[in-house]
């Protein structure tokens, strides 16, 4: 177990922005935090990249607790984007060899490193290792902050909304480059994205916050809006294909519905169901969950969804990827986030 | 009107000639200022990093007494630094009163709360997210102390540069502590009070194109500081 967190609760200007009984998180895994805004994201990834304690609980890291003056050194394997992540004011070559530095790495394999970096967020080093830091438009500076971070080979990666504020291009490569980063070194990652059909195809866990609580752990379906109130009071959602999602309750200010993996069926005919929603799509991954279950995505309109089924049920439908599914789940099934 | 010309015409011919009494005064401002802002950066830089890096109780007292000594009059200045060095003061057995260096102390009492104040605040600009960076990036203790300073490099010029501005156009300290005596302690700002009073209209706009070119230096650097600073 890599982090363990027992107790927490961080207060600012008395208020509980966080309160955590129990949360253990595994290395070399993605985690996505999910949540409304103040919901408690950056608050925990703070405390888990060390630049913030909690007001009380205790953090354990690699099996020991930590204390205050252990911090400034598992900043050295713990490291962050940040949502408002600043480039130091030197030319992009210096600013992502900055941390190298710190650690005394030697010049000619630093500028290897620094390349190769470059290289993994899409930025030619030959064109970009000697800019000024403001030679750099917004997607660019955000691959550069965040090659200053894969630079590193971190044993931890948390990014808060590191494609907030970037282009369709910068996010891709950037969401890219956090996959690979597990990939290739086995870096532990933990991030909060607004882009949550990105989040949950890569996230082996989602944690959800509400309140500064975790009131989910474990993957989730997550579709945001917009969604149109109906005269039966449910509320719906017009997929690009055309097909319809019914949700029931009130929304939400996120206007963003989870739906567990666990209340999803999987049919290979759309026969009448009791349930509200029976919506046709297509198998694109499988892999194993926990040993014993298989998780499948299977695309549907514009979203993908994920469903848990045991092996025993994917040998009887004869699920394969690419292969036409049923996906039934009932409008009560819906949590508004 | 042809008075100012003719004025214009003999201030370029005094500045061509290199007229000695203009040089002088040129080069008494230049060391005077240059001492001053010496002494003002080496003891304003590290209060005013310290004064915005830190937190103590009382700070924001600190920084309201140090926001109100920005609008010092520069005649309360000359006359608190003269009660001191004047010979019944406390340091008149140092005979200051009437020398450069003199004046040079009643210049950085006055460029001090500038320096201290600007750097203060470009530090506190540069706001969390900068010293965050760091931290994530793997620097702390003295590192990251040192390289917020370097961030906040181009606020910390500007502060430097507007107090050399306020020096070098000051007069009012430079009369009292200096008394403008010819050829020792007249400086370009006193020099073209007196000579204008004269009548000796070229002298002072030789003296005034001189105090011009300075600060158009001045301020080129100060733009040059502002636009790296708003780069960020």
């Amino acid at each position: 177990m890599l982090y363990e967190l027992k107790n927490i609760k961080r207060y600012y200007n008395g208020r509980c922005a966080l309160s955590i009984n129990h949360l253990a998180i595994e290395g070399g895994q993605i985690y996505a935090l999910v949540g409304p805004n103040g919901s408690g994201k950056t608050t925990l990834l703070r405390i888990l990249a060390f630049l913030d304690e909690p007001t009380m609980g205790e953090v354990f890291y690699n099996g020991s607790l930590v204390a205050p003056k252990m911090m400034p050194f598992l900043r050295r394997e713990v490291t962050m984007l940040l949502q408002d992540s600043r480039l130091l004011t030197r030319k992009v070559k210096d600013n992502v060899a900055y941390g190298l530095k710190l650690r005394g790495m030697d010049p000619l394999s630093m500028k290897h490193r620094v390349n190769e970096a470059l290289e993994m967020v899409g930025l030619s080093p030959k064109e970009f290792a000697n800019r000024k830091w403001y030679e750099l438009s917004g997607g660019e500076a955000q691959r550069v902050a965040l090659a200053s971070r894969l630079v590193l080979r971190p044993k931890v990666l948390l990014l808060d909304e590191p494609t907030a504020n970037v282009d369709a291009v910068s996010e891709s490569l950037i969401n890219d480059a956090v996959v690979r980063a597990k990939e290739e070194w086995k870096t532990t990652i933990i991030v909060v994205s607004h882009n949550l059909l990105w989040l949950y195809s890569v996230a082996d866990e989602v944690l959800t916050l509400w309140g500064g609580r975790i009131i989910q752990q474990g993957p989730e379906n997550i579709i945001p809006g917009p969604w149109k109130k109906l005269e039966t009071g449910l509320y719906c959602k017009t997929l690009r294909d055309g097909q319809k999602i019914f949700v029931s309750g009130e929304p939400s200010e996120s206007k963003v519905i989870s739906i567990s993996p666990s209340e999803i069926l999987l049919a290979s005919h759309g026969e009448k169901s009791s349930a509200r929603n029976v919506l046709r799509g297509f198998v694109t991954q499988m892999t194993y969950h926990n040993g014993d279950q298989v998780r499948v995505h299977v695309s549907v309109g514009d979203i993908t969804l994920v469903a848990f089924l045991t092996k025993d049920a994917v040998m009887d439908l004869n699920l394969h990827p690419g292969m036409d599914i049923y996906v039934i789940f009932k409008a009560s099934a819906a949590k508004w986030l | 009107m042809d008075y100012i010309l003719a004025g214009i015409q003999e201030a370029f011919v005094l500045l061509l000639s290199g007229d000695e009494e203009v040089y002088t005064a040129v080069f008494a401002t230049l060391k005077v200022s240059s001492m001053s802002i010496f002494f003002t950066l080496v003891i304003g830089l590290p209060t005013g990093f310290l004064l915005g890096y830190t937190n103590f109780p009382g700070k924001n007292f600190v920084r309201s007494v140090v926001d109100a000594l920005l609008a010092l009059p520069t005649v309360v200045v000359g006359l608190w630094v003269y009660a001191f060095i004047s010979s019944r003061g406390p340091l008149g057995n140092l005979n200051l009163l009437f020398t450069l260096p003199g004046v040079a102390i009643g210049e950085v009492v006055l460029a001090l709360p500038i320096v201290i104040a600007l750097s203060a605040q470009a530090i506190e600009e540069l706001d969390l997210s900068v010293k965050d960076t760091l931290l994530t990036l793997g620097a702390a203790g003295r590192k990251l102390a040192l390289d917020i300073l370097w961030e906040g490099r181009y606020g910390m010029l500007m502060a430097a540069v507007t107090a050399y501005g306020r020096i070098i156009s000051e007069v009012g300290v430079a009369t009292m502590l200096g008394g403008n005596i010819k050829w020792r302690t007249r400086t370009i700002t006193t020099a073209m009070a007196f000579e204008t009073n004269k009548g000796q209209f070229a002298m002072g706009m030789a003296l005034g194109f001189i105090l011009l070119l300075i600060a158009f230096i001045v301020n080129g650097t100060l733009s040059f500081a502002k636009r790296m600073r708003q780069s960020r």
